[in-house]
């Protein structure tokens, strides 16, 4: 068959319009997760064991925000100083009184509750206690991040392991999301923050997560720090449902008597009142 | 600027004082300074994220007596420490330590409790317990 010139540049055209037009459609074979093989789950016998219930040293917490502070940029730390200083003067601000997760990285910085670590091949999984929602997931299976992830609370992270430690990279956290070393004092970290962490135990029973913070817009330097675990494994340390808004309400009936939750009475600083009996 | 029924204001006030709920800060307690007095539970709300102890309590003899709350951990972290939600009920006698809050409202931060009836101590610090393998 003969074709012009003219013909050929057309039919690239039309073939090129095509293309496009099945991409916009969604057609051709999608991204699959496939089925995990037996070899796979076989292999996580051979990860360190990280089974238990982890609880955080708030000690270590408190001495290392002093110990080593977060690199504020002058402007943060203007703010911060406020903060502080409501915070010392006892009428604190609250970083989480609206109850939306502690998130990426205040999760790993200040959390007062347990957490747990569950492997299955492709993907590590933090379960943790109370806020409802504490939860991430790191993939493992040699996944990139998205090129443009929809931010989240605790954004994309993926993770390889070196040995027996697991390394984690993050991306894609909501600007709004805190950097916080307390409760009420912390500021957002305005986007654009890359989180690096190490996991690892440093003994039968004590886990370390090594944290790495880049957030250009409000610290002046990647910051440095640690969360220190301590593994847990009494039954009684398993991790319980815990929802935060919960305590915004209180058990009562409503007229047909079912049971229902009616807003609880609480004051400015968000200590509980009796109920309204 | 006018409101058109009562029930607007109700629903104004609660979403102006909703940010100041549930997972706040503990430093509206002084922790400097520790009131001890026996009390009457009134209400025990077990919920995260803190568990809520409502008391009634004369703080002086003679006085008339006053309903004061007190704020506790999260019910997990409250089960490592042998509470439950069953810990205390209304109508329980108890010596009550806590910090209370700076403004000087009826509230605190719960420290320890006894009950009158049986002399079982239940304390709440998260703190003080921080290792491995804990019983």
């Amino acid at each position: 068959m003969q074709c012009s010139i003219r013909e050929l540049m057309v039919a690239i055209a039309v073939a090129v319009a095509l293309s496009a037009a099945a991409a916009a459609f969604g057609a051709g074979d999608p991204e699959i997760n496939p089925p995990p093989q037996p070899g796979e789950w076989a292999a996580l016998a051979q990860l360190p064991d990280w089974s238990g219930v982890w609880t955080p040293s708030l000690k270590d917490q408190d001495a290392r925000m002093k110990s080593n502070p977060i690199p504020w940029n002058p402007a943060a730390a203007a703010a911060i100083a406020k903060l502080g200083a409501a915070e010392k003067a006892g009428n604190p601000q609250g970083l989480f009184v609206n109850c939306l997760p502690e998130s990426m990285p205040s999760w790993m910085l200040i959390t007062h509750n347990a957490l747990e670590f569950l492997f299955t091949p492709g993907r590590v999984t933090l379960l943790g206690e109370s806020d409802g929602n504490r939860l991430r997931r790191i993939y493992t299976d040699g996944r990139p991040h998205p090129a443009d992830p929809d931010p989240t609370f605790h954004g994309h992270s993926i993770g390889h392991w070196e040995g027996k430690t697991l390394v984690v990279d993050t991306v894609g956290v909501l600007p709004e999301t805190y950097i916080a070393s307390s409760e009420a004092v912390g500021l957002p970290n305005n986007g654009d923050m890359h989180v690096v962490e190490r996991i690892h135990l440093v003994g039968p029973d004590t886990l370390h997560d090594d944290l790495e913070i880049t957030a250009p817009h409000v610290l002046t330097r990647t910051w440095k720090t640690t969360l220190i675990l301590f593994r847990q494994r009494a039954k009684k340390y398993d991790i319980v449902e815990g929802v935060c808004l919960q305590g915004n309400y209180s058990e009562g009936k409503d007229a047909a008597g079912n049971a229902v939750f009616v807003p609880a009475l609480q004051t400015e600083g968000g200590n509980t009142l009796p109920s309204d009996k | 600027m006018k409101f058109k029924s009562l029930r607007c204001v109700w629903v104004l006030a609660a979403a102006l004082t909703a940010p100041a709920f549930a997972h706040h800060s503990f430093a509206m307690f002084d922790f400097n300074n520790t009131v001890t007095f026996n009390a009457t539970v009134t209400e025990f709300r077990w919920t995260n994220p803190h568990v809520v102890l409502l008391v009634e309590a004369s703080p002086k003899p003679g006085a008339p007596t006053q309903i004061w709350s007190m704020e506790l951990t999260s019910p997990g972290n409250l089960t490592r420490m042998g509470w439950s939600r069953k810990s205390f009920k209304p109508g329980d006698r108890i010596e009550l330590q806590f910090n209370p809050l700076r403004d000087g409202k009826h509230g605190g931060a719960f420290n320890r409790a006894k009950l009158l009836a049986t002399g079982q101590v239940l304390t709440s610090s998260v703190r003080d317990a921080e290792k491995p393998g804990l019983k």
